[in-house]
Order: structure tokens, then sequence, then C-alpha cells
């Protein structure tokens, strides 16, 4: 059985007709050519490599089907720089080395994304804000690390400037 | 003129990731061909059965799928193991026979049966559920002494036992240790089967054409290591067959080092189809079939004098290889080189080690970080303790007492260590853990019910394997290579044969480049992963890339300047050689005047855009490979771990308070990838140790095959990981490097342990097992209560 639906990502649209049953994860990777997004588990949602922010919210994109998303609008990691400059989010990580085979890190990004439109700071708040991704490489030390970097410059921003790393 | 490195001990930004915080990172599942099918395997579902007939008609029926091959379909290409691909080990071996499919019979629940080829991968998993597979169950057999029993069932009758290799390691005079002994600790160890599990898992894209041969995309650790065992089985010219692995992969951590059943699949169908077959393994295939490593008992004695020396061990080691169907380690590659490694950084002088490596129904044992010497660590940083207990000896202090003393030194069994401090290193983890305050912490948080402990472990890791030892073992070299290119503009290239996968080699290898010839890590881009643009290696395994491959890049560069000088001073038209210049800020400049100097650009640019202006009779371009050997048969990084923890006695939930790692990098090149490696070993550790395990119930059923209940540590199990530098730069390197990361996992158990049982020492428990699940510990503290 196949569907019409339409799907914005990154603020581009795409039309298309899918067969129901396909995930949303298989149509940003696979229809919208978006590979930045992850599959590590066998779709049970547990290692969250695949978390997409749709319509403001991290979500899995493995454990929805495409036309549960139709209408929405969907940002992926390949949405989060704007031109050259990297996401404070980005930016944490690398001057951190909050990463290292980077397979997570689609994830753990798009999570910290809504975590830090409204951050706390203490390591357990930050630490439970990411415990919905798996990080096999980095023990999560410099992520913690990462995101500190992240709250401090997100937090030194103009109100204006702040709102405009968070579009969606 | 040698000049100090001034790009190593940065910890600049790592180079590699740009690309992969945008999203524009290259793994396997991201490479899409033309005509490409994917493929996807129908896999036992019972632990031992005759496969007594497989109907693919209504699977072949699908629209959409392309083939459907059994066994049957396979057997003409041979059995998978060659002595190429069977390791060389001194002790007796046998050698399972073994196609990529099962045929007749199958061996452990996840054993591929029967292979579909599908145009989507929606399309394969219906057809995988339409291929009817009829079973008669056999006699099984899970628990590895019971493998070794008489009335066993056998994997492979034509062994007459189970017994896949045994080998008897004698050095001294173990009998004669124990006849003096004071004190003889006796215990029987057991560590359960755990190990790597990376993020991304298996996967290859495999394509073929008469005219180039077989080209494989392949998520591997070993590019060359496949190609030439491909081109073995295939029976394919090696000119036939190119390996790449893609710019990225999602971890490893051993498990992708095996030439696996699946692969050789993906090459034959390809090359049957003529059209790119595609594959990627499922979590659930994943969680069935790799990263199951360690898997041991160790019956350990300790003889020890009233002073705490150690004067012998003995050990009967069994290791539960699974059903050894995989090639290069065969499942039983990691419990012997776990054997060699047992004593680690104790120096015992009378061993006697028995080790014997049984088949089972399960999934073969795949490598997994800290290779074969996670259980062996933990059983003898555990017996040591409970020596330190019984002649009531300080922790510490016994260790230190029959640590390694004096540097290079050669275990009893021979292995080659070359330099540590394990005094400096205990003294580093004392003073950060405010060690001697605690003990006085410890009995004043007794009296008040709360349960505080500290626990310590130390070894001694593989800075690679060198090719006195890699030879024999696996029929491969050990050394590092690299081929430092300068290109037309003065940006060098350098093609590594490893193939890494998160360790930052395209920053660290950089860096020290860029330092040997005077640039900047910008300058310098780093290529590795395929057989056809890149030197032979044996791949990236046991830390190799900061010992060898990073010091063949080292070699290389430094190779190169005296035709750098040679050239710089006939554009100054002046006679100066190589101990006349050094090479700083993009120049070659003359040391007696510095004002003389040349861009290393205009040197690159005139050797190979412009030969015309090269010295007379000079040969153009500038590059050089070098091949790295060290001048030893072992290098390694010794290691001090401590764990602070507090156990509840009511639930026997225990949370790490503080976790240390005192660390040996030799010289660190990057100090902040070395701690990366560290805590990202530590953590792997932590989960090995307390809460993984790969679960078969009586049956042989795996009850571990989701994320959800194969429980990878998330950032809310772990505790903060402390690291501290104690860097003894190794005689062998050219730099003083040493590989990090690979040992790390080995040094947590024992930890972690021995800070439980020091918690629990008024209520007298004693751990044995792993893993430290609160529900082990609340049993034994059960145990302990209801003997008093």
């Amino acid at each position: 059985m196949k569907r019409s639906i339409s799907i914005t990502i990154n603020g581009e649209v795409y039309e298309e007709t899918v067969d129901q049953r396909l995930l949303l994860v298989d149509f940003i990777r696979e229809v919208a050519g978006l590979t930045g997004t992850h599959v590590g588990c066998s779709v049970e949602g547990r290692c969250g490599a695949c978390t997409v922010v749709l319509n403001g919210k991290a979500v899995k994109a493995c454990l929805l089907l495409a036309v549960q998303a139709d209408g929405a609008s969907v940002l992926t990691i390949e949405g989060l720089a704007k031109d050259d400059a990297l996401h404070p989010i980005q930016d944490g990580f690398w001057e951190k080395h909050g990463l290292q085979c980077g397979f997570c890190t689609p994830g753990l990004l798009m999570t910290l994304y809504e975590f830090l439109q409204n951050p706390k700071h203490s390591d357990e708040e930050i630490r439970t804000a990411m415990s919905g991704v798996i990080c096999r490489c980095t023990g999560y030390v410099h992520i913690v690390e990462a995101v500190k970097h992240a709250i401090a410059t997100v937090e030194a921003l103009p109100p204006e400037e702040r709102k405009e790393w968070f579009p969606v | 003129m040698a000049t100090a490195n001034a790009w190593v001990g940065q910890s600049i930004k790592r180079k590699e990731d740009h690309r992969l915080l945008v999203g524009e990172g290259q793994y396997l599942p991201d490479i899409v061909l033309p005509r490409m099918v994917v493929m996807g395997f129908v896999r036992s579902i019972y632990a031992h059965a005759k496969i007594t007939s497989i109907d693919t008609t209504q699977a072949a029926a699908l629209p959409g799928v392309r083939a459907v091959l059994t066994g049957a379909d396979v057997k003409h290409l041979g059995s998978v193991l060659s002595d190429m691909s069977t390791p060389n080990l001194p002790g007796e071996t046998n050698r399972p026979i073994f196609w990529p499919l099962s045929i007749d019979e199958v061996k452990y629940v996840g054993d591929p049966l029967a292979v579909v080829v599908a145009r989507d991968k929606y399309t394969l998993e219906d057809a995988i559920e339409l291929v009817d597979v009829e079973y008669e169950p056999l006699d099984i057999v899970i628990d590895p002494e019971y493998a070794l029993q008489a009335d066993a069932p056998r994997l492979y009758p034509d062994w007459g036992d189970n017994v896949l290799y045994h080998q008897h390691i004698p050095a001294g005079d173990a009998e004669a240790a124990f006849a003096q002994a004071d004190l003889v600790i006796k215990e029987r160890f057991r560590c359960h089967r755990t190990g790597g599990q990376p993020m991304e898992t298996r996967g290859c894209l495999a394509t073929y054409n008469p005219g180039e041969g077989l080209t494989l995309w392949l998520t591997t650790q070993r590019p060359h290591i496949k190609r030439h065992l491909l081109a073995e089985y295939l029976n394919l010219p090696h000119s036939q067959v190119r390996v790449i692995m893609p710019k990225d992969m999602g971890g490893a951590f051993g498990t992708k080092a095996p030439l696996y059943r699946e692969e050789l699949m993906a090459c034959h169908l390809a090359m049957k189809l003529r059209r790119p077959v595609k594959w990627i393994e499922n979590r659930q295939e994943s969680l069935m079939n790799v990263g199951q490593g360690r898997d041991q008992i160790h019956q350990l004695e300790l003889a020890l004098k009233k002073d705490g020396t150690i004067l012998g061990l003995r050990d009967r080691i069994l290791a539960d290889c699974g059903d050894a169907r995989t090639a290069i380690y065969v499942g039983f590659a990691m419990p012997f080189l776990g054997a060699m490694y047992l004593i680690n950084g104790y120096d015992i002088p009378n061993v006697d080690i028995d080790l014997t490596c049984v088949v089972t129904n399960k999934a073969c044992l795949t490598p997994s970080r800290a290779f074969g010497s996670f259980a062996g660590r933990f059983a003898l940083d555990r017996a040591v303790e409970m020596a330190a207990r019984a002649l009531e000896i300080d922790p510490v202090e016994i260790r230190l007492k029959n640590a390694i003393k004096t540097f290079p030194h050669v275990s009893a069994v021979g292995v080659h260590v070359d330099s540590g401090d394990f005094p400096g290193s205990f003294a580093k983890a004392c003073a950060a853990l405010d060690y001697d305050n605690f003990r006085q912490e410890q009995s004043e948080a007794w009296q008040n019910g709360r349960y505080l402990g500290v626990g310590f472990s130390m070894g001694v890791e593989i800075s690679g394997v060198p090719s006195e030892v890699l030879v024999p073992m696996e029929r491969q070299p050990g050394f590092g290579v690299a081929t430092v290119q300068f290109d037309a503009h003065g940006k060098v290239q350098v093609a590594e044969g490893d193939s890494p996968h998160g360790q930052g080699h395209e920053t660290t290898i950089a860096q020290v480049v860029a330092g040997e010839l005077g640039l900047s890590p910008e300058d310098i881009y780093v290529t590795y992963g395929d057989t056809h643009s890149g030197p032979f290696a044996a791949g990236t395994i046991g830390s190799r890339g900061a010992s060898y491959t990073l010091s063949a890049a080292v070699l290389a560069a430094r190779a190169l300047r005296p035709k750098m000088a040679n050239i710089a001073a006939h554009l100054l038209h002046i006679e100066a050689g190589e101990d006349d210049f050094v090479f700083r800020d993009g120049h070659a400049i003359l040391t007696r005047d510095e004002s003389q100097r040349v861009p290393i650009a205009k040197i690159a640019e005139v050797a190979l855009l412009s030969p015309t202006e090269l010295p007379p009779g000079m040969e153009a371009g500038l590059e050089h490979t070098s091949h790295f050997e060290a001048e030893t048969a072992g290098m390694h990084s010794c290691n001090v771990h401590a764990a602070q923890v507090e156990v509840s006695p009511d639930t026997g939930e225990y949370k790490i308070l503080r976790y240390v790692a005192v660390d040996d990098a030799g010289q660190p090149i990057n100090p902040m990838v070395v701690r990366g490696q560290i805590h990202g070993g530590v953590a792997m550790g932590i989960g090995n140790a307390c809460m993984e395990e790969f679960i078969y119930d009586e049956n042989g059923q795996q009850l571990t095959t989701t994320l959800l209940d194969y429980h990878i540590p998330s950032s809310l199990d772990l505790p903060h990981i402390e690291t501290i530098e104690h860097n003894v730069p190794s005689p062998h390197t050219p730099l003083g490097s040493k590989g990090k990361g690979e040992g790390t996992p080995g040094m947590v158990p024992a930890a972690v342990a021995n800070a439980i049982e020091d918690a629990l020492q008024p209520l007298g428990v004693k751990i044995t097992d792993l893993p430290l699940t609160p529900e082990r510990i609340w049993k034994l503290i059960q145990a302990a209560q209801s003997k008093d």
C-alpha cells in the first residue's frame, strides 16, 4: 500500500509516494538521501543513532513510519550548521573531542539540540538528557564536557542570535 | 639537523571531526551503486540440529527476489579455512570444516543456512520469512566443562572430542615453587561471555566484473589481510581483488578483524549474479554472531612466601570458543594470547599454564578489545588480592613487591616488556584517591553501616604486536607502514596501511609528519583503507597506531629531509646538506644564517612541477615509504587503575564513586585523543565486567539479541572516569610513543571486583565470577551471612 506524503527536511520539501510501512529513518536516508542519520539497532529504539528533531522534539526515526511524519518539519544533522558556521553543539563536540568513530554522533547532536534550548547544568542532568543514545567509544566523559562547552556558548549569545540556532 | 617535533604533545582538534559533525561521514551503509541488490540470511533457530529440508520456492517466487541459495549451492567453494587463515600456534589444533552457509547441520542459534537476494531490504525481510526450514534437533553442548566429558555431543565428530586447541605452557619450576610456599591461594574464576559490539554492525558491498575482478567495500580493521584471504578462497588472482574500508566506520573493537562467512557469501553472489550485492547486518544478527568474547574458566593457584613474594603460578584455563567457524582467529587465537599474557605485569618466575579451548553450540568467539587477556587478568589480580588479605599485606604493597621492577623485562613465558614504572603509577593512583587516609575513612564508614572499598589492578598492555609474534601466530607481519608523499603544492599525503575508525590517525599522524617536516597539520592529509592505494599492512589491531604505524610515518618523513635539503641548497646556490637546515614554519632554514631559507612548498614544486630546477642528476618526486619494526619482541604500556565503590549490603547494588586510570602513553602525540581512548576502554571494561552478558539458555537459545537485553552502558551507567598520565617513553619508537586503548578494558574487572570485596570485608564475601551484577553481589552477601 502506497501513500503520498510531504515531509519538510532541513527546510526542503519532499513530496513522495511511499510504502506505508516505510520507516521514517529510511525515508530520510534512502528517499531524501540524507545519510548523516544512522541506524545502529534493529529498530528497537535503543541505540538512538537515528534521532532527529521532528516538530521541535527529538525522536527516534526508526520508531516512526514515514507516513506518520506527513506534514511535519524534520531537522537532521545536515541541517544544524549555517553555511560554514557550526552549531554550538557541533562546535562543543569538536573542541572537547566528544566523538571518536562518529556513528552515534548524529543521534547525540539532535538529542542535545532539544536539550540546549532549555539547558540544565549539572553532570547528572546532562547525562540524563543524553541517556537515550548509546556511545561505545568515548565513555561519555568528553561528551559531557562538549555539552558544557555548548551550554556556555549558547548562554553567552544575545537572545536573537541564540534563537537563530534553534529554528525548529 | 634534528629538531624537536613541535606538534607532539599538542591537543589539537581532530581533522576527521568536521565531516562527522555535519553528517558527511561516509560509512558502509551510505554507499549505493547502480543495479545494487541486498542480501540477507536465513539463520538457524536451533543450537544444534540436522537440516531435514529447506523449501525456498515461496521465497523465490516473491516479486523482487533475485536469488535464494542454500548450503548445497556453495559446497563447491570448499571449506573456508586454509593454512593461511588458521592460527599457526604451537599447541595441538583441530580445524573445523565449514562453508559460507551451513550444509546439512547447524551448530548454533544464528548459524547461516540460506541466503536471499532481493531488490530492497523490505522485500528481503519478507522473503527470509518465506524460506521454510525443517530441522531435526540434536543433543547440544552449551557448558564448556560438559564439552570435555566423554558423553558430550560432538560438534565435529571426526575430531574424536570437542577440543579445538590445547597447549601446555611451562616455565621455570612450578612444582618446586609450590613445595616451598608458605601460602597457596587456589580458586576457580569464571569470566562470562561479553565483548565488543560496536555501534555500526558489520556490512559489505561486493561487485565483480571479469576485467577488474572483485571489489569489496567492507567494515574491516584489516583490508589487506582480507584481500589475500579472499583471493585464496575465491580462487582469484591477487591482482583481481580489491578491498576498501570506507572512509568511516562505526567502531570495531576487534570484532571486524576476523574474516566472516557472510563476507565470503557476498563476494560469491556478486560474482555469480554479476551485480553489486550489499549486506548490512541487523543488530539482532550482530548480537547473535559478533562481539562474543572472553568466556573462560581459570583454576588458578598462586604460591607465595609469607612476605607476599609470589613464587609460582599454576592455571588450568578452559576457554569456550563456540562453534569456531570464523577465519583468521578461529575462536582460539584470543585465549592463546590471553594465556601468554596471564602473568602480565607480575614478575612470576615459575609457571605452569595449561590451556584447553573447546567448541560448544554457541557463536564463535570473536576478538574484543583486551584480546584474550580480560579473563586472566581478572583471575590473577583477584588471586593476588586474596593473598594480600590472607597475609595481611596492603594490596598496593603486594603488587609493588611482585610487579616488574627492571626494564626491559622478559616474562617467564617470553613476553618482552620494554618500559614502564609501576611504583610511579601506583604513587599517582594512591595520591589521587588519598589512599593513605582511606583506610581510616573506610573503618569509620563501616561503623556507620556504610560499605566503602578501594580496588586496584595493574597491567601490561600491548603497544602493537611485532612480526616476531604476529608471523607465527597469524601468518601476518607486525610492521607499521606509511608512505609520505609531497604533492606539487607542498601539501603532504600520508598513505597508511592500517584502517582507523575512531582512533584519530588523520590527526595524530598529521601532527607528527607536520612536526618532522616543519609544516602544520593542516598541510597533511592521511589516506587509508583501500588496498589499491595504500601500502600493505596487517591493519588496525592491538594498539599499533601510535606505536608502529605512526612511527613508520615519522621515519618516512625523516627520510625525505636529505633530499629536501639538497634541493634547498641548490636553490640557494650554496653547498649544504641535511645537517645544515632546520625545517620550521613551512621553510627549510639554513641554521648558520637564518635569512637563507626556502619555502617547503617551493621545494615540492621543484621536485614535482618544475624538475628542470632540480640539482643535476636528481630524480624527480618527493616521497618515501617506511616499514617500521621495533628492535624488540614486544613494546608495552604499563598502567595502574583504581576504583572506589560504595556497596549497599541490602541490595547488592554498588556505585563506582571514583575511577582513576593512571596510564602510560610513552610520549602522547595528542593527549586529548589519548584520554578519549582510555575513557572508552574503561567504559567498555565497566560494561563488560558489570552489566553486559551474552546469555544462552539450557537449549542454547541466545536470550540477549537486542540492545534492551544486552546492556551496553548509557551515560547514566558510568562514572566520571579520571585519567592521569604517567608516561615512560618507549626506547624503541622514534618519538617514544606507545599505542593506547586496546588493552584498557582488561584493567577494569579486577579493579572493580577488588573494590567491592574490599568494601564488604566485614561481611566476608569472596568474588570469583563475573559479571558483577547487583544480583550476584547480593547472593554472595546472603551466602556469607548464612555461613555465619
